[in-house]
């Protein structure tokens, strides 16, 4: 199979990280997503819960500068680890699924790429938390809003483009209007339609 | 008078803001700000060419004193002294590093201590100081970092208090030299002092501040330098320094033209060539040396930081021919109440608080026309006053991780290796370094001076 790169962009609560792991498994290649974290982990000789505590995280702007590419944002600096590793990945040949990390942009010169964005309503997505976290319905909301909050400010500082905004992606899909499983399905034969595989 | 002082000071503020915020690029920010002081303030609001005139400073190039100064004579607006010698350093340095300059410097020396932990961390702390006394100090941490991780990887030591210890010793040694730090170098040129001017004054307090220093970090890290360094060394399986030499000719050019602008830099008040001078010469020489290699060296030159600059010294001549920096010198005068102890100590903490925040460039372009005019209007005398603002703005710098520009890169060189440092960890041991050497300086200076 020629190389495949298939970017999962998501709201929170959308479903968006388990489609991405039941499309790495439908087509039978890793994914990126906690993984990067140990991958990078080993790589540095930093700890996964110290990687994890900045993941994805936006810098924080009023105690951060930047000189000449280099940052003294914590958060910065394993951003672009990240970049780094997945540029790595991507050039080297290798097919994947990757999860967030401004992969439809980072990724976007590789032809093998496929960026999809999952998105879903309001309803299913308190449900989804409600259920997943244990939160009450106010608490779920207050979750999916800080949640999808800081997705935006990480996505947005490191790439041009808004998160979330369809001109970004090859797919934007609403996971509540077929669910989960059926999603993946669509996704699967729009991806196979995509690839001639 | 009234709205153009009132838009100087709005695209001052905002503009700083827009740096702080890092959104859009520093070098679009300042340059937008200095192309809306051209239209707004001096256009719009004075309608005065002569005001954009001056703020451009183009004539100076055409003047003999530009290159080849006899007397001391000070500049207003775009400082274009400033801008040629940074790009010629930079020019240098782009030369060094590709022959390998740098990274045999550091190998080099951890020989000849045999790579024994505390002998390092010694040497390079000095290192760190000396290189920065010349070239900027973004290099020298640059290449100082990527060597002690590799050292303390080799040699399994925690290489944290080291990178820590040599960015606030390159921010020590920047503050020495006229060309060591952006700041002096914006003093220097603004008001006319030598190189060594600034080693007989800032030198002097840096030199007795670095001993101070090496002590400081020397007890505050010995803990954590010391649990590693008992086991034997095995130095055959360490790179050898001549490994870094990419080519012999190359390396033994570019120590010859950096020998040359040393050389060039501390007797410049003899032979009368300004920093100008000397940084196109050295520009000159290195792209004919590196002749195959020159569009290279060229477009690695930093332009954003060059634009940053012009940008930068725009602005500030907004506040300047607006007569707010006046206002804020009568400001520091009324509230020292002509005292000139309290007005030192007011330039150098307020100075040194303010670099630990935010960029000590735009800080120092600002105070320097504010000094000016406090000298004239004080009666304190005009160096005494340089020298106060350029130890305050170049050691402020190393109280924080974004106080100067060395320590982000430092730091950020760390963390991609593996070594996070938050700020937390860099303030526990640089911010009382910080506090000590300004009680040095502000020991010195009071004795010295006043």
């Amino acid at each position: 199979m020629e190389q495949l790169i298939i970017s999962v962009g998501r709201e929170f609560g959308s479903g968006g990280r388990v489609i991405a792991e039941a499309l790495a498994e439908r087509f039978g290649i890793p994914i990126y997503d906690r993984h990067l974290i140990t991958e990078i982990a080993d790589k540095t000789g930093l700890t996964p819960e110290q990687i994890e505590k900045y993941n994805e995280n936006p810098k924080k702007r009023i105690i951060s500068r930047r000189v000449r590419g280099y940052s003294n944002s914590i958060e910065d600096n394993i951003a672009e680890m990240q970049f780094d590793f997945l540029k790595e990945k991507s050039e080297s040949g290798e097919s994947f699924v990757v999860v967030g990390r401004c992969s439809e942009t980072k990724l976007k010169s590789n032809p093998a790429l496929v960026s999809l964005f999952i998105l879903a309503d309001m309803d299913a997505k308190v449900k989804r938390v409600m259920e997943i976290y244990e939160l009450s319905k106010e608490d779920a909301e207050d979750f999916i809003f800080k949640k999808d909050k800081k997705r935006k400010r990480y996505h947005n500082y490191h790439c041009s483009g808004h998160w979330g905004d369809s001109r970004l992606y090859d797919i934007c899909i609403n996971s509540s209007c077929l669910g989960i499983e059926k999603t993946v399905d669509y996704l699967e034969s729009y991806i196979r339609a995509r690839k001639d595989i | 008078m009234a709205a153009a002082q009132i838009f100087a000071v709005v695209i001052f503020v905002a503009m700083f803001v827009l740096i702080v915020m890092d959104k859009i690029e520093r070098h679009y920010v300042t340059l937008g700000s200095g192309i809306l002081t051209l239209i707004v303030v001096f256009g719009i609001c004075m309608k005065s060419g002569k005001a954009v005139w001056n703020t451009l400073a183009l004539k100076g190039f055409a003047t003999k004193d530009f290159w080849y100064q006899v007397t001391e004579s000070e500049s207003k607006g775009i400082n274009w002294a400033t801008i040629i010698f940074i790009a010629g350093m930079m020019v240098m340095v782009e030369g060094m590093a590709k022959a390998g300059f740098f990274r045999w410097l550091c190998m080099k020396i951890a020989f000849l201590v045999k790579c024994r932990t505390i002998p390092v961390f010694i040497t390079f702390m000095i290192m760190s100081a000396v290189l920065s006394m010349f070239i900027d100090s973004i290099t020298v941490i640059m290449f100082l970092a990527a060597v002690t991780i590799e050292l303390s990887q080799l040699l399994k030591f925690n290489p944290v208090p080291m990178i820590l210890s040599e960015i606030f010793c390159a921010n020590l040694g920047g503050s020495a030299t006229m060309c060591g730090d952006p700041p002096n170098i914006i003093v220097g040129t603004s008001l006319g002092y030598s190189f060594s001017d600034f080693l007989i004054n800032t030198g002097l307090v840096a030199g007795i501040s670095l001993i101070f220093s090496i002590i400081f970090f020397y007890f505050a890290f010995k803990k954590e330098l010391v649990s590693n360094s008992s086991e034997k060394i095995d130095m055959s399986k360490l790179p050898k320094p001549s490994e870094a030499i990419t080519s012999k000719r190359d390396f033994i050019v570019s120590s010859v033209i950096f020998g040359c602008a040393v050389l060039l830099l501390i007797t410049h008040a003899t032979t009368h060539l300004t920093v100008a001078s000397i940084g196109l010469f050295i520009a000159v020489i290195t792209l004919i040396a590196f002749a195959k290699d020159a569009a290279e060296l060229l477009k690695k030159v930093d332009y954003k930081t060059l634009i940053f600059f012009i940008g930068l010294f725009i602005v500030v001549g907004g506040l300047e021919e607006t007569g707010i920096l006046e206002l804020i010198a009568k400001f520091i005068e009324n509230i020292s109440g002509g005292n000139a102890m309290l007005m030192i100590a007011i330039i150098l903490w307020v100075s040194a608080i303010a670099s630990a925040f935010v960029d000590n460039i735009p800080f120092a372009a600002t105070m320097v026309p504010v000094i000016q005019s406090l000298a004239e209007t004080s009666g304190v005398a005009l160096p005494t006053l340089a020298w106060t603002l350029s130890i305050g703005t170049d050691i402020g710098g190393s109280a924080t991780p974004i106080g100067a520009s060395a320590n982000v890169v430092g730091t950020s060189v760390a963390a991609k290796n593996g070594y996070p440092i938050s700020w937390g960890r860099y303030c526990k041991k640089l911010a009382p370094a910080t506090i000590i050497v300004l009680g040095i300086s502000t020991v010195y200076i009071f004795m010295r001076y006043l």
